[in-house]
C-alpha cells in the first residue's frame, strides 16, 4: 500500500457513495400528507433565505427516520398527535390547513405552540424544532457551505487568538 | 485410515498457537512469527482488514441515517453494550451485541468486547502509560493479593521495544510515578490546561499534570511507514477504525506484520474451547476450537500456546480445559483461578467553568488529553484508603448557538454561533484491589451457542472504592478551585464494574505456585508450554491504562518462550 507521511490513502468505492435517495425508510411512520406537512413545518422553522431552507435540503425526512427509528412508542403519538393539532389549530386560528397558511399565519401558530400551556403542544414542538434544527446543521449544504466542517483537520493548535468570528466546527 | 489421522494431524500442527487477536494476541503473533515460528491466531470473531474492512471511516456526519445516534431497535436489544461511549451508530459493527455472547451477572457487570481480529484494539482509548516500581510493588508493601514476581526493570526494555513500533506520543516529565518513554512528539497542551498545570504545580510538590501518553503516530518513524502507517491525522474518529493506522491496532500494524513473514495462518470465526492437555507428556498440545459457521469442533497442535482471549474469556477458557491432571482448570493447581479479579474504577468524575483566557482558543482536534498521575499514597500511607487515582484532565471552549425565535431571525442565530467561555473536566481512574470475592466461573447449567458454559462473573466495588471516589471529588475540587475554575459540579455516576473496559486478574502471577496461576515468565506454574499474556496475568491494577503493559509482557514472554523451547525447557 502507497503511503505518504501525512497523505491520503485512496479508498473503497462505498466511502462516498451515498445519497440521500438511497437512504430509505422501511417502515414510513406518516404518511405522505403528514410528511408534506412537515416539510412545511421545518421550513416555517428554518425557511429559504439566500440559502436553502429546511424543505430544500430535505430535513424532514431526517425528521421522520429520528421519530421512527429512534422515539419510543409515547413521543411517537406526541409527535404525530401534534401534527394533527397542528391542522386543527390552523382551521381555528385561520380557517386553513396549515399548508394553506401564509408565512406569518404559520409562524403565529407555531409560535402559540411553542407557547401554549397544553403539555402536548409544547413538547411536539420543542421536538420538531430541536429536530428541525439538528438536521439542518448537520445537512451537508450547512456542514459543507456554510459552516465548513472539516473531516480531517490534520492539526491540533492548543493556543490560538480568538477569531474575529467564531467558528463552531473544529470541535 | 490411521494415516490419514497422521496426516490430518500434521496439517493442523505448528510450532505456536496464539488465542485471540487483540492488543495482547496481536503482539504474540508478530514475535512469534518474527522469530521464525509457524503460528496459528485463532480469533473467535470474523476476519477485519486494515482500511477495507472499515465501512463507516471515511463517512461524514449527514452520511449516517441517525447522524450517529443509536437506533431504538439496538438500544432496546443491547442494554449492556449501549452504555459504552464507544458505541455509536459508526462503530456498531466493532461491539458485541448483547445476545451474542450471554453470561450471568451475580453481581451487575457491563461486559464490553470485540470479537473479531484486532479485538478491542480497535476502539480502544489508545493511552499508554507505563508502570513504575510504585505499582509493583503495591501489594507487597500495603499487604493485598500477592508479590508481583517482577519489577518495572524486568519491564522497562520491553516497554521500550513495544513503544518504539507502535508509535506512542508523550513527553519525558521526569517522574518517579510514571516513568519516561521512546515518545513520539507530543500533543498541545491549550491555555488554559497550561494555566491548570502551572497553578498546580505550584501549589503541591508531589502533583503533576502532563500531557497524555497515547498511542498516535506524531511523526511517523520508519519502522512506521514500513508498516503502511501514516501520521495520525486529527480526526477522532479512531474506534471506527483508522485508515491511515493513525493510532496503533492490531489491524494497522502487528497481524500484517505478522503476514508478512509467511509464518502466520489466521483462523478467524474459530471460538475456542479449551486447551488440550496430554497427561501422558506432561504438557498442553494443542486447542480444541468451535468453528462458528459450522459449530464442528476441531482440533489444533502445537509446541506453545499462548492464551491472549482478553482478560475473562481467557479465564473462561482455563477454567473449561478440564482433564483428570486438571479437575478444577488448566494450571489451577492453587484454586485462585478465576479470583482476585479487579478493574479500573471510572465512577467519579468534575466539571467547571473557567472565565480567563477568553483571548485565545483551539483549532483542530485532538485525540488525547492531558493527564494526573498517581499522586496518593506514593511514598506512604496517608489516607484511609489503599491506593490512589490517576485523572484525566481537559478543557475546551466550543460556539453555541442562541435556539431562540422562528423563521430567518433562527436561522441567522444558528449560522452565527458565540463562542462560549471555558469549561474544564476531569474523570478519575482508581485503581481497586483484588480480593477473592471478586470473581468469575463457570456456570454449571447454562451454555452458550456454541456449548461453552457460560461465564458466570461476580464482581463488585467496596468500601475503599466509594472512600477513593470521595478523596477524588474532594481533592479535584481543591485542585479545580486553586485554579479559579468556577461552577465546579462533582459527580459519581456509580456505573456498573466492567463498563471501565480494564478488567483485569484471574490467573494471576506470583512467585509461589499454591498462590498464584503463573509465573515471572507469564508461564502457567503447572503447564509451562502455556503462556497467558492478557488482561486476566495482572496480579494488581495500578491507575495506568493497561493495555502497553500487556504489549510489553508479551513481547518478553514470547521472547523468553523461543529461548526456552530452543534449550528444550517447553
Amino acid at each position: 500500500m502507497a503511503v505518504a507521511a501525512g497523505g491520503f490513502i485512496s479508498l473503497p468505492a462505498w466511502a462516498t457513495n451515498w445519497t440521500s435517495e438511497t437512504v430509505q425508510l422501511t417502515h414510513p411512520f406518516l404518511t405522505s400528507g403528514q410528511d408534506d406537512l412537515l416539510a412545511d413545518i421545518a421550513e416555517t422553522i428554518i425557511p429559504t433565505t439566500d440559502t436553502p431552507g429546511a424543505k430544500a435540503l430535505n430535513v424532514h425526512q431526517f425528521i421522520q427516520k429520528i421519530v421512527t427509528d429512534c422515539y419510543d412508542k409515547p413521543a411517537q403519538e406526541t409527535f404525530r398527535n401534534g401534527l394533527n393539532a397542528i391542522d386543527e389549530q390552523a382551521q381555528k386560528a385561520f380557517g386553513k390547513s396549515f399548508r394553506e397558511g401564509d408565512t406569518a399565519q404559520r409562524t403565529a401558530l407555531l409560535t402559540q405552540f411553542s407557547q401554549s400551556t397544553e403539555p402536548a403542544q409544547k413538547e411536539f414542538y420543542s421536538m420538531v424544532k430541536g429536530l428541525t434544527v439538528r438536521g439542518y446543521m448537520n445537512s451537508e449544504y450547512v456542514m459543507t457551505n456554510l459552516t465548513h466542517y472539516q473531516m480531517i483537520p490534520g492539526h491540533y493548535y492548543g493556543c490560538v487568538p480568538v477569531p474575529a468570528k467564531a467558528v463552531s466546527q473544529t470541535k | 485410515m490411521a494415516n490419514l489421522n497422521i496426516d490430518a494431524k500434521a496439517q493442523n500442527t505448528y510450532d505456536a498457537i496464539v488465542i485471540g487477536s487483540g492488543i495482547s494476541g496481536g503482539w504474540a503473533a508478530k514475535e512469534l512469527t518474527g522469530k521464525g515460528l509457524r503460528t496459528l491466531v485463532l480469533e473467535r470473531g470474523r476476519d477485519v482488514r486494515h482500511v477495507t474492512d472499515y465501512p463507516t471511516t471515511m463517512m461524514q456526519p449527514w452520511e449516517f441515517d441517525h447522524r450517529g445516534q443509536l437506533t431504538k431497535e439496538v438500544k432496546d436489544a443491547n442494554p449492556i453494550i449501549s452504555k459504552c461511549y464507544a458505541f455509536y451508530e459508526g462503530t456498531q459493527q466493532f461491539f458485541v451485541k448483547d445476545a451474542e455472547h450471554p453470561y450471568i451477572q451475580e453481581k451487575p457487570f457491563d461486559w464490553i468486547r470485540g470479537y473479531q481480529v484486532g479485538g478491542k484494539s480497535l476502539m480502544w482509548a489508545r493511552q499508554t502509560q507505563r508502570w513504575s516500581d510504585f505499582d509493583f510493588e503495591g501489594p507487597a508493601r500495603d499487604g493485598f493479593a500477592v508479590d508481583w514476581p517482577i519489577r518495572y526493570a524486568d519491564l522497562a526494555p520491553w516497554y521500550s521495544y513495544v513503544e518504539r513500533f507502535a508509535g506512542i506520543t508523550g513527553n519525558k516529565d521526569g517522574l518517579d510515578t510514571l516513568p519516561d518513554g521512546e515518545f513520539l512528539p507530543p500533543h498541545e497542551w491549550n491555555c488554559v490546561e497550561k494555566h491548570f498545570q502551572q497553578k498546580v504545580a505550584s501549589r503541591y510538590k508531589d502533583r503533576h499534570v502532563i500531557m497524555g501518553r497515547a498511542a498516535h503516530i506524531t511523526k511517523p518513524q520508519p519502522v512506521h511507514l514500513q508498516q503502511g502507517r501514516a501520521q495520525c491525522q486529527h480526526r477522532t474518529i479512531c474506534e471506527r477504525g483508522c485508515p491511515f493506522g493513525g493510532y496503533f491496532s492490531s489491524n494497522s500494524s502487528t497481524i500484517p506484520w505478522a503476514a508478512k513473514t509467511g509464518k502466520m495462518t489466521l483462523r478467524p470465526d474459530s471460538v475456542v474451547h479449551s486447551i488440550i492437555y496430554d497427561e501422558q507428556k506432561v504438557r498442553a498440545t494443542g486447542v480444541r476450537i468451535v468453528d462458528a459457521n459450522t459449530k464442528q469442533m476441531q482440533e489444533y497442535y502445537a509446541r506453545i500456546i499462548f492464551l491472549n482471549a482478553a482478560a475473562l474469556n481467557s479465564n473462561l477458557v482455563l477454567l473449561n480445559s478440564t482433564s483428570h491432571r486438571f479437575p478444577n482448570g488448566l494450571g489451577n493447581d492453587s484454586g485462585v483461578l478465576g479470583k482476585y479479579i479487579a478493574f479500573h474504577n471510572y465512577r467519579a468524575g468534575i466539571s467547571a467553568q473557567y472565565d480567563g483566557n477568553l483571548d485565545s482558543t483551539t483549532d483542530g482536534r485532538r485525540p488525547n488529553s492531558p493527564y494526573i498521575p498517581r499522586f496518593r499514597n506514593v511514598y506512604k500511607q496517608e489516607t484511609d484508603f489503599l491506593r490512589g487515582y490517576a485523572a484525566g484532565f481537559s478543557a475546551g471552549r466550543s460556539s453555541r448557538a442562541n435556539q431562540n425565535g422562528i423563521g430567518a431571525d433562527l436561522k441567522q442565530n444558528l449560522l452565527n454561533p458565540e463562542l462560549g467561555g471555558w469549561y474544564v473536566g476531569s474523570h478519575m481512574m482508581g485503581e481497586t484491589i483484588p480480593k477473592e470475592t471478586n470473581f468469575v466461573a463457570l456456570d454449571s447449567a447454562q451454555k452458550d451457542p456454541f456449548g461453552i458454559p457460560q461465564l458466570k462473573i461476580s464482581i463488585a466495588y467496596d468500601d475503599n472504592d466509594d472512600k477513593m471516589v470521595k478523596d477524588y471529588q474532594e481533592q479535584m475540587t481543591e485542585m479545580f478551585t486553586a485554579a479559579g475554575f468556577t461552577n465546579i459540579r462533582v459527580r459519581d455516576d456509580h456505573r456498573n464494574p466492567g463498563l471501565d473496559i480494564h478488567e483485569m486478574g484471574g490467573a494471576r502471577m506470583g512467585k509461589d505456585p499454591k498462590t498464584s496461576v503463573l509465573n515471572k515468565w507469564n508461564q502457567l506454574h503447572a503447564v509451562k508450554n502455556v503462556f497467558v499474556t492478557d488482561g486476566s496475568c495482572m496480579t494488581s491494577t495500578s491507575t495506568q491504562n493497561p493495555s502497553l503493559t500487556y504489549m510489553a509482557m508479551t513481547a518478553r514472554s514470547a521472547d523468553y518462550a523461543v529461548k526456552a523451547m530452543k534449550k528444550g525447557l517447553v
